[in-house]
């Protein structure tokens, strides 16, 4: 197998999905209609409601949905069980649930006045369905966040040319707000300037640093004695000293997946421990404070061009790598040959190349279980189908659609230019041979743009990998925060007036995505929030399903997705738990934060296993009500009218 | 009857498609949320002046009515937004983008 093979696999795949069965459910279901006025057009307002071409809103759209989610499930998926399960899933799900989830939500919006999911589903299955909506939201946003900093922190712990590029990008964030808003400056000139800096930040993190060799002449990693490694090193070391060089804390990972693992000075391989020392906490603080910024400032002062600077880097980076994955066969054959099993076997396991052998239905040495069905289907949400897309492509484009018929190319569209995103991560972590699964996406990335850059390219680009991986996650992070803010001040705004505040809001929402970094294994927060991300997908194609059945149409196309979603997550909730009590909770010799933390966790799923039982029970009633119904609801418009 | 393009024409057609897809990716989100600045600032001066209109009266009505020729043809829009049932995931300060 090699990259060129992914390309024509996704192209022809996203071709035969997108011709032969997204156009016909789109024209024989849902019968769009160019004449009909879209809530754009009927209530205008130059802001909300705006309509814009198809093109523009693909491109938005595209935007909205495409960074970490795609990229960081993908490695994960590949490093537990190979990159072929992680395939399949990949194009089968976008091709038969993706598009439908993400097409399906603007198209009930705009069929219901622009309305979002969350009013919809309030109206059309029960009003408890947008509180346990939000019940989601929130823990989604917990769980993302608690995954995302952990890795993160570890990420610039492990790897001294990671954090100069963070660091700059957080100025150039700033430096981008400030002229674009305050200076009024070209939006060309802007990108120019804060981009390429933080592009060079980035990609100079490893200058001057040597390879270490043992006596054989093999490589064992990294001599950081460049004018920027060292300084980050230096500081590092400076931090520690803090408590002599002693770890705060250790904790031991199920699911061997910590980036702090390829540090020997971080890790003790004969007892598993992976220390916690004070700078690592010190990265987390700097993430935190980057994170306070990103809530609390107005958006356009530091979110937003951080997004922005984030977006270009990702677009780069994985353009660039694209154009290596597709002439890595006729210029670099080595590079573009698959260093990564198709399917894990015991043999890769035992040389630690990948994690659950045999589609993990066996126990792995830690006792946890990774079984393909279900794990895979929530390790793997974006890039395939995510709930998320439906929640605010209802509330973002579905408000824009200037033609009913633009909802297919934007709504499904970028969903499968998500996907292709998503392949790409795929193959860049296919291609190299060791490490876990940040630093096997950083090292492909490497070895793709020496295809494109020359041999000499490689640690820049391995750099720019790691510098790409934390700037989509970041990117995400940030936002995640500001989210959870205003979801904390709506919950329990009425009750305790002080989550008004945005600033004890967002300190609340740090405390605990904290306890969950330090007292949790990140593999397995990513999977609890794929897990509650694929219950909002199949939330919205039930609400999809009920809509269409009140309407007397036939609702098979979103049913069927509905019910694997439902069923596969409510599953891997349930795996994911008992993960948790199997490899954590009840295991001699773990320290009491990890045991803490992972009852948390546990708790966590069973909220979220019970809010599942109640929508499905909800969507259920409501269903059967419409199918009893003879007549059709008044206040609805039959489709094709 | 469908019309042939000549090559110019296909790829001025092709160049279009792209600026819109690139400003739709890099640009529009900067463009909204300045249409979205300027909104808040003329919802806050219609509110100032024909806030009774929705309930809230603010300015002594002899101003009202010397501005109400200028803020005639946007009164319908700016109801229609302030009085409109909003939720935060409305809000695109609040749209978590990249998952």
């Amino acid at each position: 197998m090699n990259t060129l093979w992914i390309v024509v696999i996704g192209a022809v795949v996203i071709y035969l999905a997108y011709n032969f069965y997204a156009r016909r459910v789109d024209r024989m279901v849902i019968q769009t209609n160019s004449k009909r006025a879209t809530p754009a057009k009927m209530y205008m307002d130059g802001v909300d409601f705006m309509p814009a071409n198809r093109n523009v809103l693909f491109g938005y759209h595209f935007k909205s949905i495409a960074a970490a989610g795609p990229i960081v499930g993908v490695i994960t998926a590949a490093n537990l069980w190979g990159w072929l399960p992680a395939l399949l899933w990949l194009v089968v799900g976008v091709s038969l649930m993706g598009w439908a989830s993400d097409y399906s939500a603007i198209m009930v919006s705009v069929r219901n006045d622009g309305n979002s999911l969350g009013a919809i589903s309030h109206r059309l299955i029960a009003p408890r369905t947008r509180v346990i909506l939000f019940t989601f939201i929130f823990f989604y946003l917990l769980l993302v966040a608690g995954a995302f900093m952990g890795i993160m922190a570890a990420l610039m712990d492990a790897r001294p040319d990671v954090p100069f590029g963070i660091l700059v990008l957080a100025l150039m964030g700033l430096l981008a707000g400030q002229m674009l808003y305050r200076w009024k400056l070209d939006l060309i000139l802007v990108t120019v300037v804060v981009v390429g800096v933080t592009l060079a930040a980035m990609i100079l993190g490893p200058l001057g640093a040597t390879t270490k060799l043992d006596a054989a002449g093999k490589p064992v990693g990294t001599n950081w004695v460049g004018p920027i490694n060292s300084a980050t090193v230096a500081f590092d070391h400076a931090v520690n000293q803090i408590t002599g060089g002693k770890p705060v804390m250790s904790v031991v990972d199920p699911t061997n997946s910590d980036p702090r693992l390829s540090n020997p000075s971080l890790y003790n391989k004969a007892t598993g421990q992976i220390f916690t020392l004070p700078s690592y906490l010190l990265w987390a603080l700097f993430l935190l404070v980057f994170a306070y910024l990103a809530s609390t400032l107005p958006i356009w002062r530091f979110a937003q061009p951080v997004n922005y600077i984030g977006f270009w880097i990702t677009l780069l980076t994985i353009g660039f790598s694209a154009i290596g994955a597709v002439l890595a066969p006729f210029l670099k054959p080595a590079v573009g040959a698959f260093a990564l099993p198709a399917f894990c076997s015991p043999a890769n396991v035992a040389a630690n190349v990948c994690q659950a052998a045999d589609g993990g239905f066996q126990p792995l040495a830690n006792g946890a279980f990774q079984p393909l069905w279900p794990m895979l289907f929530v390790t793997i949400a974006c890039g395939a189908i995510s709930g998320w897309h439906a929640l605010f492509g209802s509330v973002g484009t579905a408000r824009q659609l200037e033609y009913e018929t633009d909802a297919l190319p934007v709504g499904g569209g970028a969903m499968f230019a998500e996907n292709t995103l998503a392949l790409l991560s795929l193959v860049a972590v296919s291609i190299a041979g060791v490490g876990g699964g940040a630093a096997r996406f950083a090292a492909g990335v490497g070895s793709l743009l020496s295809v494109v850059f020359g041999s000499g390219f490689v640690p820049y680009g391995t750099a720019l990998g790691f510098g790409a991986f934390m700037v989509i996650v970041l990117t995400v992070t940030q936002l995640v925060f500001r989210v959870m803010r205003v979801t904390l001040s709506e919950w329990g705004g009425e009750a305790a007036p002080l989550l008004r505040n945005m600033h004890v809001s967002t300190l609340i929402s740090m405390i605990l995505t904290m306890a969950l970094v330090l007292t949790g294994t990140w593999v397995y927060l990513w999977q609890l929030f794929g897990a509650s991300n694929q219950l909002m997908a199949a939330l919205s194609l039930l609400i999809v399903t009920v809509w269409l059945k009140s309407l007397h149409r036939n609702p098979s196309y979103a049913l069927w997705p509905a019910l694997f979603m439902y069923v596969t997550t409510l599953a891997a909730t349930l795996v994911t738990a008992y993960n948790l009590y199997a490899t954590i909770a009840i295991k001699p010799g773990m320290g009491a934060l990890p045991v803490g933390g992972a009852w948390a966790m546990i708790l966590i799923s069973a909220l979220l296993f019970v809010a599942a039982l109640f929508i499905g029970w909800d969507s259920l009633q409501a269903y059967r009500r419409y199918a009893h119904e003879a007549s059709t609801p008044a206040t609805q418009v039959q489709p094709g009218d | 009857m469908q019309i042939q393009l000549k090559w110019p024409e296909k790829l001025r057609g092709i160049r279009q498609v792209a600026r819109d897809f690139m400003y739709g990716m890099l640009g529009m989100e900067f463009a909204n949320h300045a249409m979205e600045m300027r909104a808040s600032l003329e919802s806050l001066f219609m509110l100032a002046t024909v806030g009774e209109m929705i309930g809230v009266p603010v300015l002594p009505p002899y101003y009202s009515l010397r501005l109400l020729p200028y803020l005639v043809p946007q009164i319908k829009t700016w109801k229609r937004r302030v009085l409109r049932e909003r939720e935060f995931t409305d809000e695109p300060d609040y749209h978590l983008e990249g998952l």
